[in-house]
């Protein structure tokens, strides 16, 4: 019956039952993993019933006469983010300049130098770096921009040092040849052909540091991020319900806003 | 002639300056926007002037060498496993949900444009705007401490993490198959499953790798709010001071990160 002319090779007995295997152990995985999480560590009994966990739900319920006590830490969550990323954007210049391949100066050393640096801003989430300056320099906002910045330095530098990989070699070969030394080309040859994709990176972490910024707080980085560690510990849960909805519109504002930006940047 | 070289030359001049003005005038609204910043945030000057040095003795003889030893211990490897275990889970949830959300959310082939599409739109918005690990203290109080709450604000931040980028991959496919497949007098849900979905189906599972990555990473944290993993662990340390053991979780969850983040690259270029 099955004399196809011609046969689809994604059809092939050998290649569906290698499909079908893939899909098998990824959904054991997937059930057992939702057995131990749902069924063996949660205590179901202790959750109470959905009446109880709607009204504690219902608790959250916006108290909007507390709006005019966020916006003081709503607008400092804002400096923080904004003065992180303007930190980490001095911070990662020189970091791509290690980590790109073609203009590294010791291609043995500060490459490699230059991307470590680079997997580790990137991959250690912004509250443990929080949690390290404010164990070393105390509380407050200082901590948590400095957090910002190490954390969103590994991003811009990344990019901006994949900016320069792919950057035209003409201008920089021609600075060159008229003896220009490193730091010339990389000022006059390299940072004018990246700087559209530049500023439209440090606007994309502007936007994401807002974010960022308004959970330090939890820490002890300042910000909304203390004020509503403050109001859960009190439970004022409307309270806390008020500055997630603040919170959650400031972050929206600014993505549209950084989007309109840098749909006109490109 | 030399009338003109000068003309062009006075213009190249006036446009040096008008540019050196403007960035002039920048330079001195940064500095009065960091003056105003260091007045509204109370910083205080003295403390950045020392910062280098304390961090430095704080990196050196508090935080290192990480004792990893603690990161051996049965309670702790638990948590690890239960971190690992939420991320996945979340994101299969969150995953399941954000599939149809997309599909709502993309303006071309929405089922309906008047209520589904802003609906889906906004849950999409909303979810992306809101914060992570506030949700999940949210879900804490609601639910009590455990991975349980955690999982769902891992699936909150799949629906707002994946769905953008789901639905953006909707919109940008070609309409002339959806097209066909419409003319055939073929109902939405065909349109879906044999117009659209085979379209984006490759780089969906791009997105589905990258957003479990992206759990992962918000997984390791959770536990700080009693969400469920091994940030309660590195919470319970930094709390009693043990700066060493609190580092050798860091040092877990770095290496945790990498090791994702390179198989996730990995299994999402071997898929193009």
């Amino acid at each position: 019956m099955t004399n196809i002319a011609i046969a689809n090779p994604l059809r092939e007995p050998k290649e569906t039952f290698r499909r079908y295997a893939i899909f098998g152990v990824c959904a054991i995985i997937v059930l057992a993993v939702g057995k131990d999480i749902i069924i063996d560590e949660t205590d179901w009994e202790r959750m109470g019933t959905l009446q109880e966990m709607l009204k504690t739900a219902l608790f959250f319920v916006p108290e909007w006469s507390f709006f005019p006590k966020t916006v003081g830490p709503l607008l400092e969550t804002l400096l923080i983010a904004i003065w992180g990323t303007l930190l980490a954007v001095v911070v990662s210049l020189p970091i791509a300049y290690l980590a790109a391949r073609n203009i590294t100066p010791m291609p043995w050393i500060t490459y490699p130098l230059g991307r470590g640096l680079i997997i580790l801003s990137r991959s250690t989430h912004e509250i443990i770096f929080a949690l390290i300056y404010v164990s070393a320099l105390g509380l407050g906002p200082l901590p948590g921009i400095l957090a910002l910045a190490t954390r969103s330095l590994g991003f811009l530098a990344k990019t901006t040092a994949e900016a320069i990989e792919n950057a035209n070699p003409g201008p920089i070969e021609a600075m060159e040849a008229a003896g220009a030394n490193r730091l010339m080309v990389f000022c006059y040859g390299v940072i004018p052909q990246i700087f559209p994709i530049f500023v439209g990176n440090v606007i994309f972490q502007l936007d994401i540091n807002i974010r960022r910024a308004s959970i330090l707080g939890l820490v002890g980085g300042g910000g909304i991020g203390l004020m509503f560690a403050e109001v859960m510990q009190n439970l004022h849960y409307g309270r806390a319900g008020m500055i997630v909805v603040g919170i959650t519109f400031m972050v929206i504002v600014g993505e549209f806003i950084s989007n309109r930006i840098r749909e006109r940047l490109i | 002639m030399k009338d003109n070289v000068k003309l062009a030359y006075d213009g190249y001049r006036s446009d040096e300056m008008r540019a050196g003005l403007w960035k002039f005038v920048g330079l001195l609204i940064l500095i009065a926007f960091a003056f105003w910043t260091i007045d509204v945030l109370k910083i205080p000057i003295e403390r950045v002037l020392g910062m280098f040095g304390r961090l430095g003795t704080m990196i050196s003889e508090r935080l290192l060498p990480p004792e990893m030893a603690f990161a051996t211990e049965p309670r702790v490897v638990d948590s690890i496993v239960e971190t690992i275990e939420m991320s996945i889970l979340g994101a299969v949830i969150g995953t399941l949900i954000t599939m149809p959300l997309a599909w709502f959310a993309a303006w071309n082939v929405t089922p309906s444009r008047a209520i589904l599409y802003p609906l889906s739109r906004a849950i999409i918005v909303v979810t992306r705007g809101m914060p992570t690990l506030m949700w999940a203290m949210v879900l804490v109080a609601i639910f009590g401490f455990g991975p349980f709450a955690g999982m769902l604000a891992l699936v909150k931040a799949t629906i707002g993490f994946a769905g953008k980028l789901m639905a953006e991959q909707i919109e940008a496919i070609d309409m002339k198959r959806v097209e066909a497949i419409r003319a055939t007098g073929a109902n939405e849900l065909d349109v879906l499953f044999y117009g659209v979905i085979p379209q984006v189906w490759a780089n969906w599972v791009g997105i589905i790798i990258y957003n479990w990555d992206a759990q992962l990473r918000n997984s390791t944290i959770l536990g700080f709010v009693g969400a469920g993993g091994m940030g309660l662990y590195l919470r319970e340390q930094i709390s009693i001071i043990e700066y060493q053991t609190a580092m050798a979780i860091i040092v877990v969850i770095i290496v945790m990160v990498v090791i994702s983040e390179t198989a996730s690259h990995y299994l999402r270029h071997r898929l193009y």
